[in-house]
């Protein structure tokens, strides 16, 4: 079975592996035991010790924080129950004119504002640009990932969670 | 070497018993142990490896048939080996979105008793391009042939080029001015075209008759014919060395292993759930010669979609929510949904083990009655569909990415692909003859940026996964106009930590013609039709048209003078307008305008790729080799990126990582100080969304979705606490 150290998959991870070992890995065998070593690498990397669950996206954490499971920023930032949509906790910037969208897009032609505009999900205590959504005005927030977290775990994973007093 | 058949073949029947049997056992033809496999796994392997290398060596025989530089340069074609029943068992390389398509196309014959009448007989070759029937497009040509053995139907061997004339209202293939079915192009509706391995004469002629440049569809047609005998000889051969009995038993357990690979790698690779991403397209031709008054001239769809991956592996995508089909070239019929799903899929999740219509079976679509995604009227035309295929399987490669990131496979992680401009041409050749063909340089888009580095640049696209955009010289020899740049565009990738590739633009010099009718399609207008993710910026992918007619550029040769290359970074005045006397056109939408003539200059923009994670966490390093090379600006570094270069002493960009630390600390505080909370910019956009106060074609769109859709009228309604029907007059 294909198996990688803690260190090739944080380095993966990370960006930082070169490239004709990345591409070896791209090419091969998936690892059956990438999940759990992912799941370490990561929490080592944040600052916190609620343990990760889910990575849902670069920055961004689903964890169990005491008898609660919540999605939370690497800086600590709680969005709350991870089964509701962070991004309505988060900090938003909307570029809905052309002042503000010629500053991601400096020589192209721009959308038109009445038609588009893009969505900055941001954290509200570190700042850090979680997700961009280009929507036309009005759109609703797309809740992105409702995962079967507990399916994920108990199924596929074979190592079910703990059951949750306040029902997480 | 025809096997005349000796029985009557009734496999009609045996299409319809193993659809039962699947719905019976859920596994493909009742097919719920793979015998063959476990008694030999190796002969079973190497069997499949046998199939798979005749078609990639049928696919490479036939591209030197062929005289399209689309099919020769671009390697526009596929082909494959199916079942009796249509199912595939295994393809080549190149466009292999239409694997499944033809498979939809032989049961099609299979179900309208084809085997009565006209009848299926060795020898025979059937063409199909009806998209109801079975393929994406009208360029999109299929022939398939029957393969016998003993007497008996066997299998089918099929083979798809696209063609680069289609004979519609607008020249090229991807027909933009196509409104309806009938301006679409020469329709060949699941004919048998040939007969004892010959294409029949009068099948010949009707093309020739009736196409701009013959030349490219009927050499095609023999290029495919050719592919075709070739597999099915090969077959044959392996069917005496292997036996009948054995190989029926064997090409059907390689499609049930398929699915089963499937359902094993989405269970590998992803997390179970529900995924939700969105993108849009715009269309605006209010005022533009040719386009008849049957729809609104200008208009948005939305194309949501919600993906569901089950506990067992299967993934659903549901489209629920978007728009309905309209008088336009861009609606697409279930069969090019299908091979939108089945091209992705073998990208990325079927990269080992076996590819064939398995990996299809352990997936659904749910395609929404009435939509653009599958039309309840056939009448409509289907020439683009890509322009809206190509931003949806966008979102749903950001869906699958998104799963891959949960479980851990970030190398697999792909922000998506993006539509690539197509543009066509027709009227009167450099060599004073007439002509028509689509140049397929845009075959090399920009990919969208990877979780672990920036995307491809000018080498992706999501149809083809050989992308090549072809040599220069190649295309100067079929069409009248000469280039005189073809150039990296600089931020043309979304930004993000890694960005997305970046794409070309084509400059020409129009020569030796005094009548080129230039038409564009497959481009958003007034909104990206893609996405980032993870804080990653959509690419800029709603470019307008930039033309110069009459122009001076013969005067400024003679006189050494320098020409313009490119449009330049200026997006307020272009190179041209720097560079070039003449009347400058800056159109929107698609290029439907009067034929050019010698000495008019014209340029053409492809898309790149969206962009993956936070902007303020873009390498210095990579950057400045990014502006030494012309991939970014050193502006955008710096605004955008966060990132201050300085010079060495050669003049070449260097990182200053110290004052990037502080200037990406400003940019930081700047960004929370200008953001808001959501709940507070929700607060105030329900009063907006209340008074429905949009541009029309903003409110045409709500109440189009809201018209067809329950869930998105009660999503909307909850997310803003507002009565959707009422507020879009969509009661």
């Amino acid at each position: 079975m294909t198996s990688y150290s803690k260190e090739v998959i944080a380095d993966l991870v990370a960006g930082t592996l070169p490239w004709p070992q990345t591409r070896r890995i791209m090419s091969a065998y998936k690892d059956d035991d990438r999940f759990f070593k992912y799941v370490a690498v990561l929490q080592e990397r944040v600052g916190w010790k609620d343990p990760i669950l889910l990575p849902v996206g670069d920055h961004l954490f689903i964890c169990q924080s005491g008898d609660e499971r919540v999605t939370k920023c690497e800086c600590g930032h709680s969005f709350g129950d991870y089964r509701k949509n962070w991004k309505l906790k988060a900090a938003i910037i909307v570029r809905d004119s052309e002042e503000t969208l010629r500053e991601i897009y400096p020589n192209s032609d721009l959308p038109d504002p009445d038609w588009m505009e893009i969505r900055e999900f941001i954290c509200p205590e570190c700042g850090t640009l979680h997700e961009v959504e280009a929507a036309a005005p009005g759109y609703p927030i797309v809740h992105d990932f409702e995962p079967d977290l507990e399916g994920f775990y108990r199924d596929w994973l074979g190592k079910p969670l703990e059951p949750l007093n306040k029902g997480g | 070497m025809l096997d005349k058949p000796a029985s009557a073949l009734r496999i009609r029947e045996r299409l319809l018993e193993s659809e039962r049997l699947m719905d019976e056992t859920g596994c493909y033809d009742g097919i719920t142990e793979l015998h063959l496999r476990n008694q030999d796994p190796l002969k079973f392997e190497t069997l499949h490896t046998k199939l798979r290398a005749y078609c990639v060596s049928a696919r490479e025989m036939a591209r030197r048939i062929s005289a399209s530089p689309g099919v020769r340069e671009v390697g526009e074609m596929v082909v494959a080996i199916y079942t009796p029943e249509g199912d595939a068992i295994a393809l080549s390389n190149g466009i292999m979105v239409h694997v499944h398509t033809m498979s939809r196309f032989i049961k099609w014959m299979v179900r309208n008793g084809y085997e009565e009448n006209p009848q299926i007989r060795d020898g025979d070759i059937f063409a199909n391009n009806d998209a109801f029937i079975g393929t994406v497009q009208v360029p999109d040509v299929m022939d398939v042939v029957p393969i016998f053995h003993s007497g008996k139907l066997v299998g089918w061997a099929g083979a798809v080029c696209h063609e680069l004339e289609a004979g519609g209202i607008t020249p090229g293939g991807d027909v933009a001015l196509a409104q309806e079915r009938f301006t679409e192009g020469l329709f060949v509706c699941a004919e048998k075209v040939g007969e004892n391995d010959q294409l029949r004469r009068d099948y010949v002629i009707r093309c020739e008759r009736n196409l701009r440049m013959p030349i490219y569809w009927v050499l095609d047609e023999k290029a495919k014919v050719a592919s075709c005998i070739d597999m099915r000889e090969s077959v044959k051969a392996l069917i005496d060395e292997i036996g009948l009995d054995y190989w029926m038993q064997v090409s059907k357990e390689f499609i049930e292993e398929g699915r089963r690979a499937q359902l094993a790698r989405t269970r590998q690779l992803t997390v179970p759930g529900i995924y939700r991403g969105h993108t849009f397209y715009g269309h605006v031709t209010a005022g533009k010669p040719g386009y008849q008054p049957l729809g609104d001239p200008d208009w948005l769809y939305n194309i949501p979609i919600e993906m569901e991956i089950t506990s067992d592996g299967k993934i659903i995508m549901d489209f629920e929510g978007t728009q309905p089909w309209g008088y336009h070239s861009m609606n697409c019929t279930p069969a090019g949904m299908d091979g939108g799903m089945f091209v992705t899929l073998t990208q990325h999740m079927n990269f080992e083990g076996l590819v064939n219509d398995g990996a299809w079976m352990a997936t659904e679509l749910k395609l929404p009655h009435g939509t653009w995604t599958n039309p309840d009227n056939e009448m409509v035309a289907t020439a683009t569909s890509w322009a809206l295929l190509l931003p949806a399987y966008g979102v749903f490669q950001r869906l699958l990415s998104r799963s891959f990131i949960a479980r851990g496979f970030v190398e697999e992680a792909f922000v998506g692909q993006v539509n690539s401009p197509m543009i066509e041409m027709g009227g009167t050749s450099q060599y004073g003859t007439p002509f028509g063909m689509a140049h397929f340089e845009c075959a090399a888009a920009g990919s969208g940026a990877l979780a672990i580095k920036d995307g491809l640049d000018t080498a992706y696209v999501g149809w083809n996964p050989e992308s090549d955009m072809g040599n220069i010289e190649i295309w100067e020899q079929n069409m009248p106009m000469l280039y005189i740049g073809r150039s990296i565009v600089p931020n043309s990738g979304g930004a993000g930590k890694y960005r997305g590739g970046c794409s070309f633009l084509s400059t020409w010099l129009v020569s030796k013609t005094d009548h080129l009718r230039l038409v564009t399609s497959e481009h958003s207008s007034r909104v990206f039709d893609n996405g980032g993710l993870c804080g990653g910026y959509p690419a800029p992918t709603c470019q307008k048209h930039r033309a110069v007619r009459d122009s001076n550029i013969f005067e400024l040769a003679e006189n050494g003078a320098p020409l313009a290359h490119h449009t330049g970074t200026n997006p307020y005045r272009s190179e041209l307008e720097v560079r070039l006397e003449g009347e400058h056109v800056t159109l929107e939408g698609p290029y439907i305008t009067a034929p050019h003539k010698t000495g008019d200059v014209f340029a053409h923009s492809y898309n790149g790729g969206g962009g993956y994670g936070d902007v303020l966490e873009r390498d210095p390093v990579k950057t400045a080799w990014d502006v030494e090379n012309g991939f970014l600006t050193k502006e955008a570094a710096e605004g955008i990126f966060g990132i201050v270069l300085d010079e060495d002493e050669e003049g070449f960009p260097v990182a200053n990582l110290d004052a990037t630390k502080r200037h990406r600390a400003e940019m930081r505080a700047e960004r929370l100080a200008r953001a808001k909370p959501v709940s507070e910019w929700m607060a105030k956009e329900r009063e907006r969304v209340k008074a429905a106060d949009f541009a029309p074609e903003v409110k045409k769109m709500y109440a189009s979705a809201i018209k067809l859709s329950p869930r998105f009228t009660r999503d909307f309604s909850a997310f803003w606490d507002v009565d959707a029907k009422s507020t879009f007059g969509a009661e």
